[in-house]
């Protein structure tokens, strides 16, 4: 026999109380460890779409700067459109490096509840997504497309094989049913692998906006010219018609956009972890307190002060770092719900999962509810190692 | 059994406990004075109130006297903080409970041992011996609710010798036992001061009273008669 085992037989003693305050906590540690990976998720995905984009400047049409920097990301059909005229106006301003022009449109299909995004594109675009790797090439001509991974998967193409765009309808004469696949993106973990890229005067003609174009991208010479180059950007001619929109200040504004919800969400989850230790000091308080004559009965056959406080402190320990594992267990099968929950709630989320298992927020999510836990339980193991070895004989309980 | 040429193991002087309940002040012990020699078995009597646990207790080290001095196995409790009372206590002192005092969840040998988790002396031969020598070896792995009365505080006396004191103290012992488990338990106790060990017993009970070799009354806080049978 040891001392661990006696803390597990007090603990075992009371299986409702206990699991329920093991549960309590498995919740609130589950929350925290939610909050802060989906935190580091979310600012680490925004930061690989934002770097992945390869700009420094969105140059968009007037309207919210969040939706434009959205759209571009995500992709999506534009309200509004820019002058392709403004391509010679950007490109010439100083500092500039390299201007992707580009137009985006979501088409619907029967096949696919969701939309399939078509981007018109010239081969600017190379020079900015420098992290491509495309098996084949970028579209020489108008009849070729270049695909993402997953729509080639979708389509089961090829390269060198011909598709039919998904969406764009059969009965037009002047559009051709199939278009060759000149390329295709290796996966990139963003959205360009549902991304379908055409030639940019192809895309024009197939969605009617000729001359038009959805959305810019500016690479610059040196990033140290952003501010005076956007302010440059900004006074040209063509600056009255253009949003022109630093992708680091989009970062920044996306940041303090969610932050209100982040602090939320942070605040319900400490205030949870906080309960929980609450409970667990009740529970543990409500232990001591029946078990009086048998902690009296330790001390007059010998236990210290000292004894006794360890003694209930370890139950304390070994309920909250039982409910932290459970709760980070918890965490990880509940994760794609809680995400979705929290993606709802705020107005810009990037790709891919925001909460994913790290060993070391694990780590540090279990070592902060275990410290809580033990401080809310230091009233309970500090009033039991009060508890008087008189009170053995003076409580009446028989056993 | 007693000797003349050794020195007392319990020696109080002029032991005086007050108590405040509420505004007034309590005496429950008022100059009690008196020596208990080694291998004595000593039974405390007195009616209810009289300060009997009271000064159980602070031969026990669980409490300090308000006044007097005390020496138990040589020691001078006066003054000692509570980690030394605690040592002398887990040494040189074993507790009989009226209410036995075992836990729950263990069992008969576990309870057994579970002084030894603070002392550090984890001897489960010299429990399984005990529980021998109190006619509890085959009960070895029985919960508490599993067993009698009777078997209850043998299991008590067993866990109180485990980490062989010199004095064995008993609260009211037989106080929760019928008859027959009652003489059971005395016999033990007669049996274990037959071989050396000092027994102080408080008791209600003239035939527990009547198994010791003296016989201190207490009344009103006072050590009113000591006779040696």
């Amino acid at each position: 026999m040891n001392r661990l085992m006696l803390v597990f037989n007090s603990l075992l003693r009371r299986r409702m109380r206990s699991s329920v305050t093991v549960l309590g906590v498995a919740i609130g540690s589950a929350a925290l460890f939610s909050m802060l990976s989906f935190e580091k998720g979310y600012q680490d995905g925004i930061r690989a779409e934002l770097d992945h984009l390869g700009a420094h400047v969105l140059v968009a049409p007037k309207g919210c700067p969040y939706d434009a920097a959205s759209m571009a990301l995500h992709g999506a059909s534009w309200p509004c459109y820019l002058k392709e005229e403004y391509l010679q106006r950007v490109r010439s301003t100083g500092g500039v490096a390299t201007v992707a022009p580009l137009l985006m449109n979501a088409v619907y299909s029967t096949q696919s509840s969701t939309p399939t995004v078509y981007v018109g594109a010239d081969s600017q675009i190379l020079d900015l997504k420098r992290d491509w790797r495309i098996d084949g090439e970028f579209p020489q001509d108008s009849g070729s497309c270049l695909l993402g991974s997953s729509v080639a998967h979708s389509l089961n193409a090829t390269v060198g094989s011909s598709v039919q765009l998904p969406g764009i309808g059969l009965d037009d004469a002047t559009k051709p049913p199939m278009v060759h696949v000149s390329g295709i993106i290796r996966s990139t973990g963003q959205s360009d692998d549902t991304f379908v890229y055409l030639p940019l005067d192809r895309a024009q003609a197939l969605f009617k906006r000729p001359h038009q174009l959805t959305h810019m991208l500016v690479r610059l010479k040196d990033p140290n010219m952003l501010e005076r180059v956007v302010s440059d950007l900004r006074g040209c001619d063509a600056g009255m018609d253009m949003n022109v929109v630093p992708v680091a200040h989009v970062f920044r504004s996306i940041q303090n956009l969610v932050n209100t919800t982040r602090m939320l969400l942070a605040c319900v989850a400490f205030a949870g972890l906080f309960a929980a230790c609450a409970g667990v000091s009740n529970a543990i308080m409500m232990s001591v307190t029946e078990r009086t004559r048998e902690i009296g009965v330790m001390r007059a056959a010998g236990a210290s002060r000292g004894d006794v406080f360890g003694l209930v402190l370890a139950e304390t320990g070994i309920t909250t770092t039982v409910g932290a594992v459970i709760g980070m267990l918890l965490a990880m099968a509940s994760g794609p719900a809680v995400e979705a929950w929290i993606r709802s709630r705020l107005p810009f989320s990037p790709n891919g999962a925001l909460i994913k298992p790290d060993p070391g927020l694990m780590g540090l999510c279990v070592l902060v509810s275990v410290l809580t836990g033990l401080v809310s339980g230091m009233a309970p193991a500090i009033r039991a190692s009060r508890i008087s070895p008189v009170q053995a004989m003076r409580d009446s309980e028989v056993m | 059994m007693a000797t003349t040429t050794e020195k007392p193991i319990i020696e109080a002087q002029n032991l005086s406990r007050e108590y405040a309940r509420g505004p007034e002040h309590v005496n429950a012990l008022s100059n009690v004075s008196f020596h208990v020699m080694p291998g004595e078995m000593t039974a405390i009597v007195g009616p209810s109130g009289a300060g009997k646990s009271t000064l159980l207790h602070l031969i026990g080290c669980m409490d300090l006297p308000t006044s007097g001095s005390l020496h138990i196995d040589g020691v001078d409790t006066a003054g000692l903080k509570d980690r030394q009372l605690t040592r002398l206590r887990r040494d040189s002192v074993g507790f009989v409970f009226q209410q036995f005092g075992l836990i729950p969840t263990l069992n008969v040998l576990e309870n057994v041992l579970m002084p030894t988790l603070f002392s550090g002396r984890q001897e489960a031969a010299r429990a399984l011996q005990l529980l021998e020598q109190v006619g509890l070896a085959h009960r070895a792995k029985h919960r508490p609710h599993e067993l009698s009365g009777g078997e209850m505080q043998r299991t008590a006396i067993a866990r109180a010798l485990i980490n062989s004191p010199r004095i064995l103290l008993a609260d009211e012992p037989t106080g929760n036992l019928d008859s027959a488990s009652g003489a059971e338990v005395l016999q033990l106790f007669k049996s274990l001061n037959s071989k050396g060990l000092t027994v102080v017993l408080v008791t209600h009970n003239e035939s527990a009273a009547a198994t010791a070799s003296r016989r201190m009354t207490i009344a009103d806080g006072q050590l009113v008669a000591d006779i040696r049978q």
